[in-house]
Protein backbone atom coordinates (compact mmCIF):
# COMPACT_ATOMS: atom_id res chain seq x y z
CA UNK A 1 0.00 0.00 0.00
CA UNK A 2 2.60 2.61 1.29
CA UNK A 3 4.68 1.80 -2.18
CA UNK A 4 1.30 2.71 -3.99
CA UNK A 5 1.58 5.84 -2.47
CA UNK A 6 4.74 6.50 -3.19
CA UNK A 7 5.02 5.20 -7.00
CA UNK A 8 1.47 7.32 -7.85
CA UNK A 9 2.88 10.45 -5.77
CA UNK A 10 2.11 12.59 -8.76
CA UNK A 11 -1.20 10.87 -9.68
CA UNK A 12 -2.20 11.40 -6.45
CA UNK A 13 -1.22 15.09 -5.79
CA UNK A 14 -3.05 15.85 -8.99
CA UNK A 15 -6.21 15.09 -7.34
CA UNK A 16 -5.80 18.01 -4.70
CA UNK A 17 -5.28 20.50 -6.69
CA UNK A 18 -8.91 21.38 -7.49
CA UNK A 19 -9.08 21.21 -3.59
CA UNK A 20 -6.67 24.09 -3.24
CA UNK A 21 -8.10 25.91 -5.44
CA UNK A 22 -11.27 25.60 -3.95
CA UNK A 23 -9.60 26.84 -0.55
CA UNK A 24 -8.67 30.14 -1.12
CA UNK A 25 -8.04 31.28 2.20
CA UNK A 26 -7.99 35.38 2.58
CA UNK A 27 -5.00 35.58 4.77
CA UNK A 28 -3.21 34.19 1.55
CA UNK A 29 -4.34 36.33 -0.75
CA UNK A 30 -3.19 40.12 -2.03
CA UNK A 31 -6.13 42.58 -3.19
CA UNK A 32 -8.28 39.45 -2.78
CA UNK A 33 -6.01 37.53 -5.26
CA UNK A 34 -4.47 34.18 -4.91
CA UNK A 35 -1.30 32.51 -6.75
CA UNK A 36 -2.72 30.49 -9.25
CA UNK A 37 -2.42 26.89 -7.77
CA UNK A 38 -2.31 24.62 -10.82
CA UNK A 39 0.62 25.66 -12.30
CA UNK A 40 2.82 25.17 -8.87
CA UNK A 41 2.06 21.10 -9.94
CA UNK A 42 2.14 21.40 -13.80
CA UNK A 43 5.55 22.69 -13.57
CA UNK A 44 7.50 19.90 -12.12
CA UNK A 45 5.83 17.30 -13.56
CA UNK A 46 6.02 18.99 -17.23
CA UNK A 47 9.77 19.34 -16.62
CA UNK A 48 9.63 15.55 -15.50
CA UNK A 49 7.06 13.74 -18.50
CA UNK A 50 8.16 16.78 -21.52
CA UNK A 51 5.86 18.63 -23.43
CA UNK A 52 3.24 16.34 -25.34
CA UNK A 53 2.86 14.98 -21.72
CA UNK A 54 2.23 18.33 -20.41
CA UNK A 55 -0.42 19.26 -22.83
CA UNK A 56 -2.14 16.63 -22.05
CA UNK A 57 -2.19 17.31 -18.48
CA UNK A 58 -2.90 20.58 -19.06
CA UNK A 59 -5.85 19.90 -20.91
CA UNK A 60 -7.11 17.24 -17.75
CA UNK A 61 -6.63 20.73 -15.74
CA UNK A 62 -7.99 23.23 -17.16
CA UNK A 63 -11.03 20.18 -17.79
CA UNK A 64 -11.28 20.28 -13.73
CA UNK A 65 -10.93 23.39 -12.78
CA UNK A 66 -13.38 24.94 -15.53
CA UNK A 67 -16.13 22.31 -14.37
CA UNK A 68 -15.31 24.00 -10.71
CA UNK A 69 -15.68 27.51 -12.00
CA UNK A 70 -19.47 28.85 -13.04
CA UNK A 71 -18.21 30.82 -15.76
CA UNK A 72 -19.22 29.13 -18.84
CA UNK A 73 -18.39 31.79 -21.45
CA UNK A 74 -14.87 31.49 -20.49
CA UNK A 75 -12.10 28.75 -19.97
CA UNK A 76 -8.86 28.00 -18.53
CA UNK A 77 -7.77 25.43 -21.01
CA UNK A 78 -6.41 27.29 -23.44
CA UNK A 79 -3.79 28.92 -20.67
CA UNK A 80 -3.21 25.71 -19.02
CA UNK A 81 -2.39 23.93 -22.55
CA UNK A 82 -0.18 26.28 -23.53
CA UNK A 83 1.98 26.13 -20.20
CA UNK A 84 1.99 22.28 -20.14
CA UNK A 85 3.58 22.55 -22.93
CA UNK A 86 6.09 25.39 -22.53
CA UNK A 87 7.37 23.73 -19.20
CA UNK A 88 7.50 20.44 -21.28
CA UNK A 89 10.62 21.94 -22.89
CA UNK A 90 12.32 23.46 -20.02
CA UNK A 91 15.60 21.69 -18.85
CA UNK A 92 16.61 20.81 -15.24
CA UNK A 93 19.54 23.56 -14.31
CA UNK A 94 22.57 21.84 -12.14
CA UNK A 95 22.44 25.05 -9.62
CA UNK A 96 20.21 24.33 -7.24
CA UNK A 97 19.87 27.99 -6.11
CA UNK A 98 19.34 29.85 -9.77
CA UNK A 99 17.09 26.99 -10.27
CA UNK A 100 14.78 27.89 -7.01
CA UNK A 101 14.45 31.13 -8.34
CA UNK A 102 13.66 30.17 -12.32
CA UNK A 103 11.13 27.83 -11.08
CA UNK A 104 9.52 31.79 -9.80
CA UNK A 105 9.96 33.39 -12.94
CA UNK A 106 8.76 30.42 -15.28
CA UNK A 107 5.61 30.66 -13.14
CA UNK A 108 5.17 33.97 -12.86
CA UNK A 109 4.88 34.06 -16.73
CA UNK A 110 2.97 31.19 -17.23
CA UNK A 111 0.24 32.90 -14.71
CA UNK A 112 1.05 36.22 -16.85
CA UNK A 113 -0.11 34.04 -19.90
CA UNK A 114 -3.19 31.83 -18.46
CA UNK A 115 -4.47 35.40 -17.05
CA UNK A 116 -4.43 37.62 -19.90
CA UNK A 117 -5.48 34.67 -22.28
CA UNK A 118 -8.60 34.97 -19.75
CA UNK A 119 -8.93 38.36 -20.02
CA UNK A 120 -8.90 38.71 -23.43
CA UNK A 121 -11.57 36.05 -23.97
CA UNK A 122 -13.72 38.42 -21.21
CA UNK A 123 -12.90 41.53 -23.22
CA UNK A 124 -13.91 39.50 -26.47
CA UNK A 125 -17.23 38.24 -25.47
CA UNK A 126 -18.32 41.99 -24.28
CA UNK A 127 -16.54 43.55 -27.47
CA UNK A 128 -19.84 43.40 -29.31
CA UNK A 129 -21.71 45.30 -26.55
CA UNK A 130 -18.82 47.76 -26.36
CA UNK A 131 -18.46 47.31 -22.59
CA UNK A 132 -14.88 46.08 -22.98
CA UNK A 133 -13.38 49.03 -21.79
CA UNK A 134 -15.43 48.50 -18.40
CA UNK A 135 -13.27 45.40 -17.64
CA UNK A 136 -9.69 47.36 -17.76
CA UNK A 137 -9.62 47.14 -14.19
CA UNK A 138 -9.63 43.57 -14.02
CA UNK A 139 -5.83 43.80 -15.18
CA UNK A 140 -5.06 44.31 -11.41
CA UNK A 141 -6.05 40.42 -10.64
CA UNK A 142 -3.55 39.57 -13.61
CA UNK A 143 -0.93 41.69 -11.83
CA UNK A 144 -2.01 40.30 -7.93
CA UNK A 145 -1.26 36.69 -9.85
CA UNK A 146 1.80 37.01 -11.64
CA UNK A 147 3.24 38.30 -8.05
CA UNK A 148 1.87 35.63 -5.74
CA UNK A 149 2.67 32.68 -8.11
CA UNK A 150 6.35 33.84 -8.70
CA UNK A 151 6.55 34.41 -4.89
CA UNK A 152 5.46 31.17 -3.58
CA UNK A 153 6.72 28.74 -6.54
CA UNK A 154 10.17 28.40 -5.64
CA UNK A 155 9.08 27.05 -2.15
CA UNK A 156 6.64 24.62 -3.60
CA UNK A 157 7.82 23.65 -6.97
CA UNK A 158 11.33 22.57 -5.89
CA UNK A 159 9.45 20.19 -3.15
CA UNK A 160 7.06 18.92 -5.23
CA UNK A 161 9.70 18.40 -8.29
CA UNK A 162 11.70 16.33 -5.50
CA UNK A 163 8.82 14.72 -4.75
CA UNK A 164 7.97 13.43 -7.94
CA UNK A 165 11.52 12.83 -9.00
CA UNK A 166 11.45 10.49 -5.94
CA UNK A 167 8.21 8.61 -6.81
CA UNK A 168 9.83 8.21 -10.82
CA UNK A 169 12.77 6.90 -9.90
CA UNK A 170 10.83 3.98 -7.29
CA UNK A 171 8.48 3.62 -10.55
CA UNK A 172 11.75 2.37 -12.55
CA UNK A 173 13.03 0.68 -9.78
CA UNK B 1 -10.39 115.51 70.48
CA UNK B 2 -10.23 111.67 71.21
CA UNK B 3 -14.11 111.23 70.76
CA UNK B 4 -13.91 112.76 66.96
CA UNK B 5 -10.99 109.97 66.38
CA UNK B 6 -13.75 107.24 67.99
CA UNK B 7 -16.27 108.09 64.90
CA UNK B 8 -14.33 108.06 62.21
CA UNK B 9 -12.48 104.37 62.96
CA UNK B 10 -16.29 103.15 63.02
CA UNK B 11 -17.31 104.10 59.67
CA UNK B 12 -19.26 101.09 57.42
CA UNK B 13 -16.47 100.48 54.71
CA UNK B 14 -13.93 99.59 57.58
CA UNK B 15 -16.17 96.70 58.83
CA UNK B 16 -14.97 93.68 57.00
CA UNK B 17 -18.32 92.16 57.18
CA UNK B 18 -19.52 94.34 54.69
CA UNK B 19 -17.44 93.83 52.35
CA UNK B 20 -18.61 90.68 52.42
CA UNK B 21 -22.65 91.01 52.22
CA UNK B 22 -21.14 93.42 48.78
CA UNK B 23 -19.42 90.89 47.59
CA UNK B 24 -22.43 88.12 48.19
CA UNK B 25 -24.69 90.97 46.39
CA UNK B 26 -22.63 91.43 43.22
CA UNK B 27 -22.50 87.27 43.13
CA UNK B 28 -26.00 87.63 43.03
CA UNK B 29 -26.27 90.29 40.23
CA UNK B 30 -24.14 88.09 38.03
CA UNK B 31 -26.25 85.28 38.80
CA UNK B 32 -28.96 87.27 37.84
CA UNK B 33 -27.19 88.70 34.70
CA UNK B 34 -26.35 85.65 33.63
CA UNK B 35 -29.49 83.84 34.08
CA UNK B 36 -28.38 81.50 36.50
CA UNK B 37 -25.67 80.05 33.68
CA UNK B 38 -23.33 79.15 36.47
CA UNK B 39 -25.40 77.30 38.69
CA UNK B 40 -26.63 75.54 35.27
CA UNK B 41 -22.62 74.84 34.18
CA UNK B 42 -22.26 73.54 38.07
CA UNK B 43 -24.92 71.54 38.15
CA UNK B 44 -23.17 70.12 34.95
CA UNK B 45 -20.17 69.04 36.32
CA UNK B 46 -21.98 67.36 39.75
CA UNK B 47 -24.45 65.43 37.89
CA UNK B 48 -22.10 64.11 35.64
CA UNK B 49 -21.32 60.90 37.38
CA UNK B 50 -25.51 60.16 37.61
CA UNK B 51 -26.51 60.75 33.82
CA UNK B 52 -28.15 57.75 31.64
CA UNK B 53 -25.82 55.49 31.34
CA UNK B 54 -24.87 52.99 29.05
CA UNK B 55 -27.51 50.32 30.44
CA UNK B 56 -30.32 52.95 29.52
CA UNK B 57 -28.77 53.55 26.18
CA UNK B 58 -28.60 49.56 25.42
CA UNK B 59 -32.65 49.69 26.39
CA UNK B 60 -33.58 52.54 24.54
CA UNK B 61 -31.21 51.05 21.17
CA UNK B 62 -33.45 48.11 21.78
CA UNK B 63 -36.67 49.88 21.77
CA UNK B 64 -35.99 51.50 18.97
CA UNK B 65 -34.98 48.27 17.42
CA UNK B 66 -37.83 46.97 17.88
CA UNK B 67 -40.20 50.04 16.73
CA UNK B 68 -38.22 50.05 13.84
CA UNK B 69 -38.71 46.00 13.19
CA UNK B 70 -42.67 46.50 13.59
CA UNK B 71 -42.68 48.96 11.37
CA UNK B 72 -40.61 47.19 8.74
CA UNK B 73 -42.98 44.12 9.29
CA UNK B 74 -45.85 46.57 8.47
CA UNK B 75 -44.34 47.65 5.76
CA UNK B 76 -43.95 44.42 4.06
CA UNK B 77 -47.55 43.86 4.53
CA UNK B 78 -48.89 46.74 3.19
CA UNK B 79 -45.97 46.58 0.00
CA UNK B 80 -47.44 43.26 -0.20
CA UNK B 81 -51.23 43.87 -0.39
CA UNK B 82 -50.23 47.12 -2.62
CA UNK B 83 -48.48 44.68 -4.83
CA UNK B 84 -51.25 42.48 -5.22
CA UNK B 85 -54.05 45.14 -5.76
CA UNK B 86 -52.10 46.43 -8.68
CA UNK B 87 -51.28 42.75 -9.76
CA UNK B 88 -47.35 43.48 -9.48
CA UNK B 89 -44.65 41.14 -9.56
CA UNK B 90 -43.99 39.71 -6.34
CA UNK B 91 -41.29 36.58 -4.77
CA UNK B 92 -42.86 34.10 -2.68
CA UNK B 93 -42.36 34.66 1.19
CA UNK B 94 -40.97 32.87 3.93
CA UNK B 95 -39.39 30.50 1.77
CA UNK B 96 -35.37 31.18 3.02
CA UNK B 97 -32.92 28.43 3.75
CA UNK B 98 -29.66 29.18 5.79
CA UNK B 99 -26.66 28.18 4.60
CA UNK B 100 -23.03 28.33 5.56
CA UNK B 101 -20.14 29.11 2.98
CA UNK B 102 -17.61 26.38 2.63
CA UNK B 103 -15.96 27.71 -0.51
CA UNK B 104 -15.30 31.12 -1.50
CA UNK B 105 -13.46 32.75 -4.37
CA UNK B 106 -14.59 36.24 -3.68
CA UNK B 107 -11.15 37.77 -5.83
CA UNK B 108 -9.26 37.10 -8.94
CA UNK B 109 -11.69 36.48 -11.96
CA UNK B 110 -13.84 33.61 -10.81
CA UNK B 111 -16.03 35.38 -8.13
CA UNK B 112 -18.46 32.47 -6.51
CA UNK B 113 -19.47 30.94 -3.45
CA UNK B 114 -20.00 27.61 -2.14
CA UNK B 115 -22.67 26.73 0.03
CA UNK B 116 -23.61 23.72 2.81
CA UNK B 117 -26.87 23.32 1.30
CA UNK B 118 -27.70 21.49 -2.11
CA UNK B 119 -30.85 19.82 -4.50
CA UNK B 120 -31.20 17.34 -1.15
CA UNK B 121 -32.33 20.21 0.80
CA UNK B 122 -34.45 21.71 -1.98
CA UNK B 123 -32.28 24.57 -3.63
CA UNK B 124 -32.83 25.11 -7.02
CA UNK B 125 -30.46 26.53 -10.26
CA UNK B 126 -31.96 30.57 -10.28
CA UNK B 127 -32.19 30.46 -6.54
CA UNK B 128 -31.10 34.20 -5.03
CA UNK B 129 -28.32 34.19 -2.20
CA UNK B 130 -28.55 37.34 0.07
CA UNK B 131 -26.29 38.27 2.82
CA UNK B 132 -26.18 40.68 5.33
CA UNK B 133 -26.70 44.18 3.45
CA UNK B 134 -28.48 42.55 0.48
CA UNK B 135 -28.22 40.37 -2.04
CA UNK B 136 -24.57 38.96 -3.11
CA UNK B 137 -25.67 36.53 -6.40
CA UNK B 138 -27.71 33.96 -7.79
CA UNK B 139 -27.43 30.01 -7.71
CA UNK B 140 -25.69 28.74 -10.65
CA UNK B 141 -25.33 25.23 -10.10
CA UNK B 142 -25.82 22.46 -7.54
CA UNK B 143 -25.03 18.98 -6.67
CA UNK B 144 -26.80 16.42 -3.50
CA UNK B 145 -25.01 18.50 -0.84
CA UNK B 146 -23.50 21.50 -2.20
CA UNK B 147 -24.89 24.91 -4.41
CA UNK B 148 -22.41 26.85 -6.34
CA UNK B 149 -23.53 31.07 -6.46
CA UNK B 150 -22.02 33.22 -8.92
CA UNK B 151 -21.28 36.53 -7.10
CA UNK B 152 -22.72 39.77 -8.39
CA UNK B 153 -19.36 41.06 -9.05
CA UNK B 154 -18.14 38.23 -11.88
CA UNK B 155 -17.41 38.81 -15.10
CA UNK B 156 -20.77 36.70 -16.35
CA UNK B 157 -23.32 38.39 -14.18
CA UNK B 158 -25.66 40.57 -15.73
CA UNK B 159 -28.89 41.97 -13.39
CA UNK B 160 -31.71 44.41 -14.25
CA UNK B 161 -31.44 46.70 -11.48
CA UNK B 162 -33.65 50.33 -9.71
CA UNK B 163 -32.22 53.31 -9.34
CA UNK B 164 -34.36 54.71 -6.47
CA UNK B 165 -34.00 58.61 -6.48
CA UNK B 166 -34.35 59.38 -10.44
CA UNK B 167 -36.45 56.42 -10.85
CA UNK B 168 -34.58 54.07 -13.57
CA UNK B 169 -33.80 50.90 -14.93
CA UNK B 170 -29.94 50.31 -15.49
CA UNK B 171 -27.88 47.17 -16.06
CA UNK B 172 -25.44 46.05 -13.52
CA UNK B 173 -22.74 44.08 -14.93
CA UNK B 174 -20.10 42.72 -12.84
CA UNK B 175 -16.77 43.37 -13.59
CA UNK B 176 -14.31 40.91 -11.81
CA UNK B 177 -13.17 43.42 -9.51
CA UNK B 178 -15.20 44.31 -6.10
CA UNK B 179 -17.15 47.01 -7.62
CA UNK B 180 -19.72 46.43 -10.16
CA UNK B 181 -20.75 48.74 -13.00
CA UNK B 182 -24.30 50.21 -13.45
CA UNK B 183 -24.63 50.78 -17.28
CA UNK B 184 -27.73 53.65 -18.12
CA UNK B 185 -28.57 53.59 -21.53
CA UNK B 186 -29.09 57.20 -21.09
CA UNK B 187 -26.89 60.42 -21.41
CA UNK B 188 -29.41 62.65 -19.37
CA UNK B 189 -29.73 60.23 -16.71
CA UNK B 190 -29.84 62.42 -13.71
CA UNK B 191 -27.93 59.96 -11.33
CA UNK B 192 -26.27 60.96 -8.29
CA UNK B 193 -23.35 59.56 -5.52
CA UNK B 194 -24.87 58.31 -3.18
CA UNK B 195 -28.02 56.85 -5.12
CA UNK B 196 -29.28 53.61 -3.60
CA UNK B 197 -29.59 50.54 -5.72
CA UNK B 198 -31.89 47.62 -5.50
CA UNK B 199 -33.21 44.85 -7.69
CA UNK B 200 -35.66 46.09 -10.31
CA UNK B 201 -39.17 45.38 -10.24
CA UNK B 202 -39.11 44.48 -14.32
CA UNK B 203 -36.59 41.93 -13.78
CA UNK B 204 -37.55 38.20 -14.81
CA UNK B 205 -34.35 36.68 -12.37
CA UNK B 206 -35.27 38.51 -9.04
CA UNK B 207 -37.54 39.45 -6.99
CA UNK B 208 -37.92 43.30 -6.42
CA UNK B 209 -37.00 45.47 -3.88
CA UNK B 210 -33.54 43.25 -2.91
CA UNK B 211 -30.91 46.28 -1.79
CA UNK B 212 -27.61 46.08 -3.41
CA UNK B 213 -25.72 48.94 -3.13
CA UNK B 214 -24.70 52.73 -3.14
CA UNK B 215 -23.26 54.71 -6.69
CA UNK B 216 -19.88 55.28 -5.49
CA UNK B 217 -18.31 57.36 -8.46
CA UNK B 218 -19.65 57.80 -12.32
CA UNK B 219 -18.24 58.10 -15.17
CA UNK B 220 -19.85 60.40 -17.98
CA UNK B 221 -16.46 59.92 -20.70
CA UNK B 222 -18.83 57.47 -23.04
CA UNK B 223 -21.07 58.99 -25.65
CA UNK B 224 -24.43 57.35 -25.35
CA UNK B 225 -24.28 56.11 -21.91
CA UNK B 226 -23.67 56.69 -18.02
CA UNK B 227 -21.76 54.12 -16.17
CA UNK B 228 -21.35 53.90 -12.88
CA UNK B 229 -19.15 51.92 -10.30
CA UNK B 230 -21.30 50.05 -7.40
CA UNK B 231 -20.54 49.60 -3.39
CA UNK B 232 -22.07 46.70 -2.52
CA UNK B 233 -23.78 46.58 0.71
CA UNK B 234 -23.11 43.14 1.13
CA UNK B 235 -19.91 42.17 1.52
CA UNK B 236 -19.45 38.33 0.12
CA UNK B 237 -15.16 38.51 1.49
CA UNK B 238 -16.83 38.42 5.23
CA UNK B 239 -19.73 36.83 4.75
CA UNK B 240 -19.88 33.46 6.62
CA UNK B 241 -23.62 32.96 6.73
CA UNK B 242 -26.76 33.05 3.65
CA UNK B 243 -30.26 33.05 2.59
CA UNK B 244 -31.12 31.44 -0.22
CA UNK B 245 -34.60 32.53 -1.13
CA UNK B 246 -36.56 30.46 -3.07
CA UNK B 247 -37.58 32.48 -6.08
CA UNK B 248 -41.11 32.46 -7.60
CA UNK B 249 -41.74 35.37 -9.83
CA UNK B 250 -45.00 35.69 -11.16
Amino acid sequence: MNKFFTKKLSIISFFFIPIIFLWHPNWLGLLGVQPYWPLFWLLPWSMIHGSFNGLIVGLFLGLILDSLTLDHNFTQIPGLIFCGFLFGRIKFHKENLVGHFRYGLICSFGSFLCGTLYFLQILFRNFLDSNSLMFISGVKNILAEVFLTGFFAPFICSQLLRIFKFSRRKLHK
Amino acid sequence: MLSIRRISTSRWWHKKKNWILFAIFLFLVFVRISKGSFYKDFYYFISKPFWPGQFQKEIVLKSIEQEYLIKLNLLKKDNERLRRILSLKESSNGDHISAAVISRKAGSWWRQLILNKGSKDGVEIGNIVIGPGGLLGRVNSTSIFTSSVTLITSPESKLGVWVDRPQINGLLVGLGDDFPNLILYSKNTDIKVGDFISSSPASTLLPPNIPIGIVQSIDETLKSKKTAKISLLAKPHVIDWVQILKVNIK
